[in-house]
């Protein structure tokens, strides 16, 4: 049944995709408004098989195995979750054009490593500091995602303002001001979040592993973001930094972090205790 | 009945001319009033801008566009176009749909037709023909703005600033302008920005007595050039038009400025040859410079975004044209329809009345069934005929020929007596309003 909802809601963010996408070509309202309902109606659907897949598991709050696709899944929901309530504030059609393929570009992948199912240790199985952990490295990621979009957005409108000769897209993009102010707030939100995913992870690793701080890749790319976006917003604050400073070190922020994903599927993860 | 439009623009007649029969708003209304009253005119509307003056009439006879032509007195009347039935009613979605402006795509246009529109009602001069028609020319116009791209992009170089600062800096409420110089051109740009919504308006001239004199005009306030340092950490736009012979504005000034104010971004609008800003201040973050050829080229590129899509919005219009003519047709067959069925009804009833007295002692149910037999007979005869006539739309000879066939000559009989359908009856309803064009 989870199988039959996360296929239909893959199927509506495709859809939102190529209605975003369209949109881009040939602005009309309409278009954005279908991408809106579609990615409305699939994060809806995606959030029911979650709600059915632990249903199913019976595992209340605890997660007894991750299967590899799991964890994309849940995060390509939160960022669309995310990404409706951002157009709701700001009215970000553009912004769908780009959430709407990577949610398709995420979800696909994690269909294909659905079946490598991993068990996490039984240790912190049940653990409400590891629900934490997800929830938060999820939502910080989602949301860091969505300020990566928006400073991706800020360098391209930004360049264009600056070269004189505004293209096509030039017209569909929001201010730079709106870009700038929404893509720091998101990052800031995505830094308190990355913050508390961190910090609950070290505890759930010390269950887990005992040790708090495993060097592995995952937990190095982790801080190595960490300090980055900690910079930048320290940089905002104290010297007034915007614009095309805090776009490009949004933008490294989150390669780093994509880091992170690359350290969590590649061998040996901490959490996994005596995985498969 | 036919449609007839009577009209001069921009593109036949020179300003001059225009000046001359250009009808002041409180004058509509009468004038509108003076055209109904002409011999043969059911129907009118006036569309007044600066840039044209057009007349839309449904008329009796094409004849009547000889007294609209008058109403343009000797000197505009040579200049002036007339158009009838399809013509007369692709220049009218072409006008609404702005494909006829000076500048295309502009937006006015569809608000100042609109307005004609309550106008020509408020003056009982407009009727359901024209209110058909501008209803659909106005469904076709917003189609074109919102399908096509044709209304995108500022095309003057003073909107096109105005547009760059909204890119920049998003909603202009509550920013402030800083105007260096007092430069035609910068004054209307200025007076934009505040009308966007600009809080502060500071002026700043050589000549401290026309600065005064302009900021009290532009509602601004005084502030001197010496100041300018000061006045660059604190505007978000500086619109520049001195006539120094150098560089107002350099770009040691603006890095200076640009740390004072903590790198939020300024927009420096140079409309003035030779520069008043120095160029490489552009290279600066967040500080962006545009001078006069800039503005042209984006000008320039928004009017070439325009022009490419003027294609697609022609199709837009003569699709709804299309449309819109074939309904008419389609309305025009309706009374022919109506005429038959309200006859064939008529002679069956006789009949069946004549029967029944013949065949005295009948009960109620058995008359019923003689009179609903009647009935029967009625509608199957009338199926292929009815279709066939639907079918070809008013366009072709069947309608002609049915009235001529049946000795359908004359107006159909009131609806209610006629016991038809209720499609029918709301058909032969709306068919008994004159149709636009009844026959190409």
């Amino acid at each position: 049944m989870a199988t039959i909802l996360v296929h239909i809601a893959l199927v509506a963010y495709a859809a939102a995709a190529a209605a975003f996408l369209t949109w881009l070509v040939r602005p009309q309202t309409r278009l954005a408004r279908a991408g809106r309902a579609l990615l409305a109606i699939g994060v809806v659907v995606h959030f029911a098989a979650f709600g059915v897949s632990l249903g199913v598991a019976g595992a209340g709050l605890g997660v007894p195995a991750w299967k590899g696709g799991q964890l994309f899944s849940l995060l390509a929901a939160v960022t669309v979750a995310g990404y409706l309530v951002l157009d709701f504030r700001y009215e970000l059609p553009v912004a769908g054009a780009f959430v709407a393929p990577f949610t398709v570009a995420v979800m696909v992948p994690a269909h294909l490593v659905e079946s490598n199912a991993r068990a996490i240790a039984p240790e912190v199985s049940h653990s409400i500091l590891l629900f934490i952990h997800v929830g938060a490295a999820a939502l910080g990621t989602a949301v860091l995602a969505l300020a990566f979009g928006l400073a991706i957005l800020y360098l391209a409108s930004e360049r264009q303002m600056k070269s004189k000769r505004p293209g096509r897209l030039f017209a569909r993009l929001p201010s730079l001001d709106l870009l700038d102010r929404a893509g720091y707030r998101l990052a800031v939100w995505g830094f308190v979040f990355l913050s508390l995913a961190i910090a609950t992870g070290s505890l759930v690793s010390r269950e887990a592993t005992g040790l708090t701080f495993p060097i592995a890749p995952k937990q190095g790319f982790a801080v190595l973001a960490w300090a980055l976006f900690a910079s930048m917003i320290q940089a905002r604050l104290v010297a007034g930094w915007r614009g095309r400073r805090v776009a490009m070190l949004v933008v490294a922020g989150f390669v780093l972090l994509i880091g992170t994903y690359a350290g969590l599927l590649s061998a040996a993860p901490a959490l996994s205790g005596s995985a498969t | 009945m036919t449609l007839i439009c009577v009209g001069l623009s921009h593109k036949q007649a020179p300003i001059a001319v225009r000046e001359q029969v250009a009808v002041r708003p409180e004058q509509i209304e009468g004038h509108l009033r003076d055209l109904k009253a002409l011999p043969g005119v059911r129907e009118a509307l006036l569309v007044s801008t600066c840039n044209r003056l057009e007349i839309f009439a449904i008329a009796e006879t094409r004849a009547a566009a000889q007294d609209l032509l008058e109403t343009f007195g000797p000197v505009a009347a040579p200049h002036a176009v007339c158009r009838f039935e399809e013509e007369a009613l692709r220049h009218l979605f072409r006008v609404t749909a702005s494909l006829d402006s000076m500048v295309v795509g502009e937006a006015q246009i569809l608000g100042q037709v609109k307005d004609a529109a309550l106008q020509a009602q408020r003056a009982g001069a407009l009727g359901p023909e024209l209110s058909r028609a501008l209803a659909r020319a106005t469904t076709a116009a917003k189609r074109v703005r919102t399908e096509t791209e044709i209304a995108r992009g500022a095309v003057s170089v003073s909107s096109v600033a105005v547009q760059l600062a909204h890119k920049l800096l998003g909603n202009l409420e509550g920013r402030s302008i800083l105007l260096l110089g007092a430069g035609e051109m910068a004054q209307l740009a200025a007076r934009e920005l505040r009308s966007a919504g600009a809080r502060e308006l500071l002026m700043a001239n050589r000549s401290p007595q026309h600065a005064e004199e302009l900021a009290r005009e532009a509602g601004g306030v005084h502030v001197s050039l010496a100041e300018l340092p000061a006045l660059l950490e604190r505007a978000d736009v500086a619109i520049c038009s001195t006539s120094a012979s150098q560089a107002v504005v350099t770009r040691d000034m603006m890095a200076k400025a640009l740390k004072a104010r903590r790198y939020r971004p300024i927009f420096l609008v140079d409309l003035t040859l030779p520069r008043n800003v120095e160029p490489s201040a552009n290279e600066l973050e967040n500080v962006y410079v545009y001078d006069l050829d800039d503005l042209e080229r984006v000008a320039a590129q928004n009017r070439d975004l325009r022009a490419a899509h003027v294609g697609k919005a022609e199709e837009i219009v003569e699709e709804e044209l299309k449309a819109f003519l074939t309904m008419s047709r389609e309305r025009a067959a309706v009374p022919v329809l109506a005429r038959l069925r309200a006859h064939a009804e008529s002679l069956a009833r006789a009949e069946a009345e004549k029967t029944l007295a013949a065949l005295n002692g009948l009960d109620e149910k058995q008359q019923k069934t003689v009179r609903a037999m009647a009935s029967a007979i009625v509608n199957k005869l009338l199926h292929a005929p009815t279709s066939r006539l639907r079918a070809e739309a008013g366009q072709g000879p069947l309608g002609d020929a049915a009235a001529e066939l049946f000795g359908l000559d004359g107006e159909p009989q009131p609806a209610s007596a006629t016991k038809a359908t209720t499609v029918d009856k709301q058909r032969g309803d709306d068919g008994a309003v004159l149709p636009l064009l009844r026959r190409r």
